[in-house]
């Protein structure tokens, strides 16, 4: 039909729409991807005709993700750009590692015709069960169960009301939430009054596949081998930006996270070259702008601040005492791992520190670290700057890490729950993103760990 | 005063049905596309990212062709009839509420005489409209942004009604044209200056952009567009870009004098009017953050109608002082 | 009567022309293998993250603003006299503007206990 050659052809303009899922590893590739302007990273898998997978997908992770590939909108096509074949979708395309998966992915889009069949059963998964041969009698008001799954029961309301309770499992790939998160919540209208975290699926079992390189590589590198300090912190620097470009697209500030995740790029990849680490001056200044819009947005504030900090959330001394890093020093804990070396003191490092212990207090210490690791790259930026001094501890952006245990993620998700209980859905997403967790990170034995 | 109102509604012909919908469906298609082009602009220059004025003009219909070859899905048991009508409607309740908007001197299609209660009414029944695009999928966050939605809709029904009233008071009557000419000396915005920033806050509520859109929020998985795809997802963003077309419409037809204008024909002016507070409103989606609601019902209810009130005080001195 | 009239042709022709449209995409989309009656169970469990919900989500969902939406039901009201108020104000004169004053006075307190009574914070 001519209209649809039409159609097709203007659509090859369009940026393609991806629902992007990371699995081990995956997270620092996908976030480069995010700045391609032909792909565009959307938040439903209706949205999208193709699914991306990066990174190892754990065993635990495979039948959500063959659900996830189903609820793509027809004609779907799988991309798997990581280390192995994913055998739940034969026909997804391969794409190595170190490749660019642009091309595949632009293939597969043009490929109209031959979209992926689904990958799970076409059967019913609640069929319509009675007693007598035509489906009627048996327990309950309609006989059977209805419409093939059932309704919610009710629970007791704070309100002394007894309303309807929703149960329901937010799952690994819920886009606002870390990948691999999953949140069995009790919902009554939009409020969580209960919630439980699910087992984290990267937990890794013996005969997996060696672990692939850390997102935090270089502070690992730190706890046996002198690093320039430049090239510390602006990794922390870069990472802190990458995670507030994500915290603000889910606040509805999507343009300005892009902005976020284009200076994360750009600081990155001063981090990874060279020596030239003087460009930290004009990345600071960069920063200065992004900042200054992140922070005259009042309307942000409001939303941060939440019911959080209004008596719901958890009490400051909890958040004081199990949490970590950056979590920890918003909640008024002096500790940081670089005053104990002498190289930083010598720059004079002194912990940023905010004392609420809230949403609000996260992101702003978040904002100060990342000003403080600029300057701190900045007053190190010569050729033979001063370097880290090799012990047992490193502070990594999410917290300290220690060469046995687990990472700082792990013990960041203990909170997850008590945090959440209680808040209304936009307040806990708010206050889970804040967090900063990484599931596979807090799975990672051997290799990274932290000083709990 | 009322007298001149009614000699000058008298010149004005009743518009045929199909040159009605004619005016209407290109007003409506022109404004839709050009916020599109707009939003897409605001978004790559707040985000930094380098981009052509020619891609961008094109790129409204490539994303329409994309989405209009893409399937549509459904969920396991939704509401069919009611998920068909959520987009249809909220389409026609911003059509509803153009047709009482005056392009020219003599160019409205429908110039009743209570056109504010008319335009009023359509914005009410948007929230009846979000809210079945919400419930219908049978899923939970679609649900959630529905339910959403009421709230903010009954928090921004007043403060839009009110500062609508605030502008009858000079013109004597409840008629948009009317309005209109009653700013041929000095426009609303001028006369009553709180009227517009209100007004343009419960835009944004309306047409839940930006800061206001709670119910299509990235925190619910695209809230209740989280189960859409294809033709019926371009429809649904059609329709919220109309809503914010029509509202901008009556916005500047209210308080920006509408065709009054000099050397340019009273369309064109109130085209740029439109696209002018179009724009307002896009520019504050991309830098202010989505709003907490029970934050944003509290400045609603206690600080808008307050401040609408007090627009309406000082119109109604003005307006007797004039007389 | 012709005025009104124009307004419901062209609400009419608006909700048709996109019912054309959704219909029309779906005819172009594929046709039969992509039609919605065609989808799979698994292709229609409502997204959650990838796990499949175990009930419907249709409930009795508890609105928590209920108490505000009441005091919308007292401002939804005032505003209807407004509208005809607005209309005569020039003509009745400072009168009109005194008693309509007293009118919302009386409904601004509403506002305040409402306010203060925390119908308008519900999380």
């Amino acid at each position: 039909m001519g209209i649809r050659a039409v159609l097709t052809r203007l659509a090859g303009g369009a940026p393609q729409p991806v629902f992007a899922v990371a699995g081990e590893g995956g997270l620092p590739a996908l976030r480069r991807l995010a700045l391609v302007e032909g792909i565009e990273l959307v938040s439903t898998p209706r949205a999208a005709s193709t699914l991306l997978i990066v990174g190892r997908i754990p065993d635990a992770l495979n039948d959500p993700l063959r659900q996830i590939h189903d609820q793509l909108a027809r004609p779907r096509h799988t991309v798997v750009w990581g280390e192995q074949s994913f055998s739940p979708l034969p026909r997804a395309t391969l794409v190595a590692p170190g490749e660019d998966p642009i091309p595949a992915l632009g293939q597969r889009d043009r490929d109209h015709e031959a979209g992926e069949a689904p990958a799970m059963p076409d059967a019913d998964p609640h069929p319509w069960r009675g007693v007598g041969p035509y489906g009627q009698g048996g327990r309950g008001m309609t006989g059977g169960t209805p419409f093939g799954r059932a309704l919610t029961g009710r629970a007791d309301d704070r309100d002394g009301l007894t309303l309807d309770q929703l149960p329901l499992a937010v799952g690994p790939f819920f886009p606002a939430l870390p990948s691999g998160l999953v949140l069995h919540v009790k919902l009554q209208g939009d409020l969580v009054q209960d919630v439980s975290v699910g087992e984290n699926p990267f937990t890794r079992r013996p005969g997996d596949p060696p672990l692939p390189a850390a997102d935090l590589a270089l502070f690992e590198r730190a706890l046996s081998e002198p690093v320039p300090i430049a090239a510390l912190e602006l990794a922390r620097a870069a990472h802190h930006l990458w995670w507030l470009g994500q915290a603000l697209a889910v606040h509805g500030l999507a343009a300005l996270g892009h902005r976020a995740w284009r200076l994360a790029a750009d600081v990155a990849d001063v981090a990874d070259g060279p020596a030239p680490f003087h460009a930290a001056e004009a990345l600071s200044r960069r920063f200065d702008r992004l900042e200054i819009a992140v922070r005259c947005s009042r309307v942000l504030s409001w939303a941060i601040a939440g019911a959080d900090s209004e008596g719901h959330g958890l009490p400051l001394a909890v958040v004081a005492s199990r949490g970590l890093g950056p979590v920890a020093r918003a909640a008024g804990q002096h500790e940081d791992a670089r005053q104990l070396d002498p190289a930083y003191r010598a720059l004079g490092f002194q912990p940023v520190v905010h004392s609420q212990g809230d949403t609000a207090s996260r992101w702003r210490q978040r904002l100060a670290e990342i000003r403080q690791s600029l300057q701190l790259a900045g007053a190190a930026a010569e050729a033979q700057g001063p370097t880290s001094t090799p012990s047992g501890l490193v502070e990594s952006p999410r917290g300290p890490i220690t060469p046995a245990g687990h990472g700082p993620s792990h013990a960041l998700m203990s909170l997850v729950a008590d945090l959440v209980r209680g808040l209304e859905w936009g307040d806990a997403v708010a206050a889970v993103t804040s967090l900063d967790l990484d599931m596979a990170e807090a799975a990672r034995p051997v290799g990274a760990g932290v000083a709990v | 005063m009322t007298q001149d109102a009614f000699a000058l509604a008298a010149l004005r012909p009743a518009t045929s049905p199909l040159v009605a919908v004619a005016m209407v469906g290109a007003a409506l298609a022109v404004g839709i596309y050009l916020v599109a082009v707009i939003d897409a602009l605001v978004a790559a220059a707040v985000a930094g990212r380098s981009t052509t004025m020619r891609r961008q003009l094109a790129l409204p219909f490539q994303r329409a062709a994309r989405l209009l070859l893409q399937a549509p899905t459904t969920t396991e048991h939704p509401d069919a009839a009611t998920s068909a009508l959520a987009s249809a409607s909220l389409a026609a309740l911003a059509a509803g509420g153009l047709v009482v908007v005056p392009f020219d001197r003599r160019l409205v299609v429908a110039d009743v005489a209570d056109g504010i209660v008319l335009f009023g009414a359509a914005m009410a029944l948007v929230m009846v409209a979000v809210y079945l695009h919400g419930w219908s999928p049978n899923s939970a966050f679609p649900l959630i942004g529905g339910y959403r939605f009421v709230a903010q809709a009954l928090s921004y029904e007043m403060p839009i009604a009110l500062v609508l009233i605030g502008t009858a008071l000079p013109a004597q009557s409840l008629s948009v044209a009317a309005i209109v000419d009653s700013q041929h000396s000095l426009w609303n915005v001028v006369r009553q200056p709180l009227g517009l920033p209100v007004y343009l806050i419960a835009v944004a509520g309306l047409a839940f952009w930006g800061p206001l859109a709670t119910p299509d929020a990235a925190d619910l998985a695209g809230g209740t567009t989280a189960e859409s795809s294809g033709p019926p997802r371009l429809a649904w963003t059609m329709a919220r870009a109309a809503v914010l077309v029509s509202a901008s419409a009556m916005g500047a037809a209210t308080f920006l004098g509408g065709w009054w204008g000099p050397l340019l024909p009273g369309p064109v002016w109130m085209g740029v009017k439109t696209l002018a507070l179009s724009s307002v409103v896009i520019l504050a989606g991309h830098l202010l953050a989505r709003v907490r609601l029970e934050r944003f019902v509290t400045v609603a209810w206690a600080l808008l109608i307050p401040l609408a009130l007090l627009d309406i005080l000082e119109g109604g001195l003005l307006a007797l002082v004039a007389r | 009567m012709a005025a009104y009239g124009a307004a419901v042709t062209v609400v009419l022709a608006s909700a048709l022309a996109f019912g054309v449209l959704v219909w029309w995409g779906r005819v172009l989309g594929g046709g039969s293998t992509a039609s919605p009656a065609m989808a799979t169970p698994p292709e229609r469990v409502p997204f959650a993250g990838g796990m499949s919900p175990e009930f419907h989500a249709w409930n009795r969902y508890h609105v928590r603003y209920y108490a505000m939406a009441l005091l919308f039901l007292a401002f939804d009201m005032e505003m209807v006299f407004m509208y005809p108020w607005a209309v005569v104000f020039v003509r009745e004169g400072i009168t009109a503007l005194m008693e309509m004053a007293m009118f919302i006075a009386i409904l601004l307190l509403g506002i305040l206990y409402a306010w203060r009574e925390g119908a308008l914070r519900w999380a």
